[in-house]
């Protein structure tokens, strides 16, 4: 019995250790493992598997993902696809752990933005030798820039999500402020200033309605800082020369700009703790006449809350008021021109530690371009209320009904061809080094600056401190 | 040479005896503690210093020397973490393991159920899920009108605080919150100290008349000092490794004012990738936390009798 007990405690000891083991091998990575199972010789039908690891990109995408698959497999009865659903919050850990181990999934859906972070670790895949003219030439070649570094293409995009304001229509009536005009013509900083002041109510020595209310908590403050410099002719970190771009005089010019909104009282004191859900929660339930950033599908989340309400369903937001959801541009510093935000999300491929082979990497270009293309674009990019960036997509979507208000399809159009253009020449190392300035720096005096605790000038000459100390005097802009 | 011939095969039995019956048992069990601890102490430790040596890359590192280390002096948010790490350290762990003693002392004469009663009570922020607890901080810090700590302030007349958004009080927040939520284990441990202390010292002392005062200056904090030291040298060293609360609540803001270095390491390895840095700040903080419990051992520890 005595003997027996040790065994048993020695085996399950055993059994943990093994399992252990297991777990940290170098299991056949998706892309190791098919792409030891891809032939390398030119037999195109020989059996693949591919992976992928894809949030939600809307909330019909999980639902719809077990069709997409099928689609896809019927297509290619050769192909396996295997999708593992992540959450949006869970996704960058989890890729970033994979990536890190040598072992990501062949295809991943992120930011082009982060295509550079990615590219620095080898493991992105340049898909221009894989990808045929057909796939390539169906894309909008604006987008498609974004997905580039380099000379090298990563992925491709599924559609370009535009950063702007998100504006109440009754409140912005009754304020007198022309959305229509701001819509098709835009509007300058002083006037978006005193356009928040007439939106604004006071009650009772208090605020009871902001005139904005812009989610500057945490990470949710780079996207505020992104959509004012590009307004303010510095649409990229750098230059056309390749020189840091934010210790020009401009930068200072949008820190005095922000300074004296925030000294008109139209917008909250504290917004350097408001948060995304608590942003949002704030414009539905009539407690601000323009929220940001404000993306296309808000319109949708803000109509389906107008159903819920009308319908007495008592999971509408609590307080929640009906409200008419109406894009609105970023306001233009000085004499810039509109630089609109957009952000392009799309699917990248990676490798594992062993090099796939060339058929392998050809099925998942194949799998990259069924997402992002055709039906499955079409479909997601309707429910995301995003326009579409490929001529499959925009063929596909002639049969899909979008209920956008005609004027927000209008503006996000009009936004898209405004957009900042894409810049695939910063290279890998300039971008990591702006990156640790914004996220060191810059993000954290921003949000001193909200909360009045610094002035324009004393975060202007820290970021032209730090700006110096990573790119040298002749590497930053001087004006 | 006859003694000779008849020690070796007693030695030789000896050791046979060594390696049979309970003695094989227990090697056989140190030797899993043992491989446990090589796998997952010794050699990511290990790892982790030749990777400080290096730009790390998943296909192929390079060796960069002492590049990461010399780069850590010229780096001013690694100096504002470790500044942030210390004041944390030194205003949050005294006071925790002071509020432990405090309700140990006061929860020891009580009857037991009701001791278990409150042990529970206390220890349940220790089970419960951080992400929780941060949840329902975050609800307490709340800047807006709603936020509890701002109504009751509000009682007082003083008007809402940017609890977590302002440089002023988003260091106190972290520390109101560790202050109020971190005494669970250690009012365990000090209960349990307390009980270990033979009854026969409090009946002396009561015949002699001592006050409540005198047991406690004179029985209770002697005898629980190894304790203290224990949850000190324990309390410092968690506190130096302090990373979700900051992660959770404030993302090391606002102007850097709550970045630890566990924030600024997990930031720099798994936001930026820049793993050689990540790597030569841990095994930096490693060395200042070896460092300080020494020091501790030394100070604190000169008269204490096990």
């Amino acid at each position: 019995m005595k003997k027996g007990m040790r065994l048993i405690s020695i085996g399950l000891a055993a059994c943990m250790l093994a399992g252990t083991a297991a777990a940290c091998a170098r299991k056949g990575t998706s892309s190791s493992a098919s792409a030891s199972t891809a032939p390398t010789s030119s037999a195109s039908a020989a059996k693949d598997t591919i992976t992928a690891l894809l949030p939600p990109i809307s909330t019909q995408f999980p639902q719809e993902t077990a069709q997409y698959v099928k689609d896809f497999e019927t297509q290619y009865p050769n192909l396996t696809l295997k999708v593992e659903p992540v959450s949006w919050d869970d996704e960058t850990q989890k890729l970033d752990v994979q990536v890190n181990a040598g072992t990501p999934p062949d295809i991943s859906f992120i930011a082009s933005t982060d295509i550079p972070k990615y590219v620095s670790t080898g493991l992105l895949m340049d898909v221009s030798s894989f990808a045929t003219s057909d796939m390539i030439s169906d894309f909008d070649q604006t987008q498609l820039q974004y997905m580039k570094n380099g000379n090298g293409l990563y992925g491709f995009p599924a559609y370009m999500d535009m950063w702007a304001l998100g504006g109440n229509k009754a409140m912005l009536e009754k304020a007198g402020i022309d959305w229509q005009s701001i819509q098709k013509n835009g509007w300058t900083w002083d006037q978006f200033r005193q356009d928040v002041l007439k939106g604004t109510v006071k009650s009772g020595g208090g605020v009871s309605r902001y005139g904005m209310v812009f989610a500057c908590s945490g990470v949710t403050a780079t996207d505020f800082l992104a959509m004012l410099v590009n307004e303010a002719g510095m649409p990229s970190p750098f230059t056309t020369d390749l020189k840091y771009a934010y210790t020009s005089k401009n930068f200072l010019t949008v820190l005095n700009g922000m300074k004296d909104l925030i000294s008109d009282g139209g917008i909250p004191n504290n917004m350097d703790s408001v948060d995304a859900g608590a942003r949002w929660n704030m414009f539905l339930t009539g407690k601000t006449m323009i929220t940001g950033k404000g993306l296309a599908t808000f319109e949708g989340s803000a109509k389906k809350n107008d159903a819920k309400l009308a319908a007495k369903d008592s999971t509408a937001v609590k307080d929640s008021i009906p409200v008419d959801y109406i894009i609105l541009p970023m306001p233009t510093f000085g004499s810039f021109k509109q630089q609109a935000t957009g952000e392009v999300d799309g699917y990248v491929v990676f490798r594992g530690k062993a090099k796939p082979s060339d058929e392998h990497m050809k099925n998942v270009v194949k799998a990259a371009y069924a997402f992002s293309s055709g039906k499955v674009a079409a479909q997601t990019n309707s429910e995301l209320y995003v326009a579409n960036i490929t001529s499959s997509g925009r063929e596909a979507a002639k049969s899909i009904t979008v209920s956008a208000d005609p004027s927000n399809a209008a503006e996000e159009a009009r936004l898209v061809s405004e957009a900042a253009p894409a810049r695939p020449d910063i290279s890998s190392d300039l971008g990591d080094k702006a990156t640790k300035i914004r996220d060191q720096v810059m993000v954290p005096k921003f949000q001193a600056l909200l909360a009045g605790e610094i002035t324009p000038q004393q975060m202007y000459d820290a970021v032209k401190a730090a700006a110096v100390a990573a790119f040298g005097q002749d590497g930053v802009v001087t004006d | 040479m006859p003694e000779y011939r008849s020690a070796v095969p007693g030695a030789v039995k000896k050791r046979r005896a060594r390696y049979r019956g309970d003695a094989l048992w227990g090697f056989a069990f140190i030797g899993i503690a043992l491989l446990i601890f090589f796998l997952f102490t010794i050699y990511p430790v290990v790892y982790d210093l030749i990777i400080s040596f290096q730009h790390f890359k998943p296909l192929g590192s390079t060796w960069v020397g002492f590049q990461n280390y010399i780069g850590l002096f010229h780096d001013a948010v690694f100096g504002q973490s470790l500044l942030n790490t210390v004041i944390y350290t030194v205003f949050s762990v005294p006071v925790v393991i002071f509020l432990s003693f405090m309700i140990a002392v006061l929860v020891f004469p009580l009857k037991k159920w009701l001791q278990t009663v409150f042990k529970a009570v206390y220890y349940l922020p220790a089970v419960a899920s951080g992400v929780s607890l941060s949840v329902v901080w975050l609800w307490i810090f709340q800047p807006m009108s709603g936020g509890l700590l701002n109504r009751i302030i509000r009682l007082l007349g003083i008007p809402n605080q940017n609890w977590l958004g302002s440089s002023k009080t988003a260091m106190f927040s972290l520390l109101l919150m560790a202050w109020l939520s971190s005494e669970g284990t250690n009012v365990i441990i000090y209960i349990a100290a307390l009980l270990g202390i033979p009854a026969s010292l409090f009946e002396s002392a009561e015949l002699d008349g001592a006050s409540f005062f005198n047991k406690l200056r004179y029985i209770i904090l002697p005898l629980l000092k190894p304790t203290t030291l224990f949850l000190f040298v324990t309390g410092i060293i968690a506190s130096f490794q302090v990373f979700m609360n900051a992660y959770l609540m404030t993302g090391g803001g606002p102007n850097n004012a709550t970045t630890m270095v566990g924030l600024l390491i997990f930031y720099n390895a798994f936001k930026y990738f820049d793993f050689g840095t990540a790597a030569a700040q841990s095994l930096v903080l490693a060395v200042l936390i070896g460092i300080v419990s020494i020091f501790q051992f030394k100070i604190l520890g000169e008269d204490v009798e096990y």
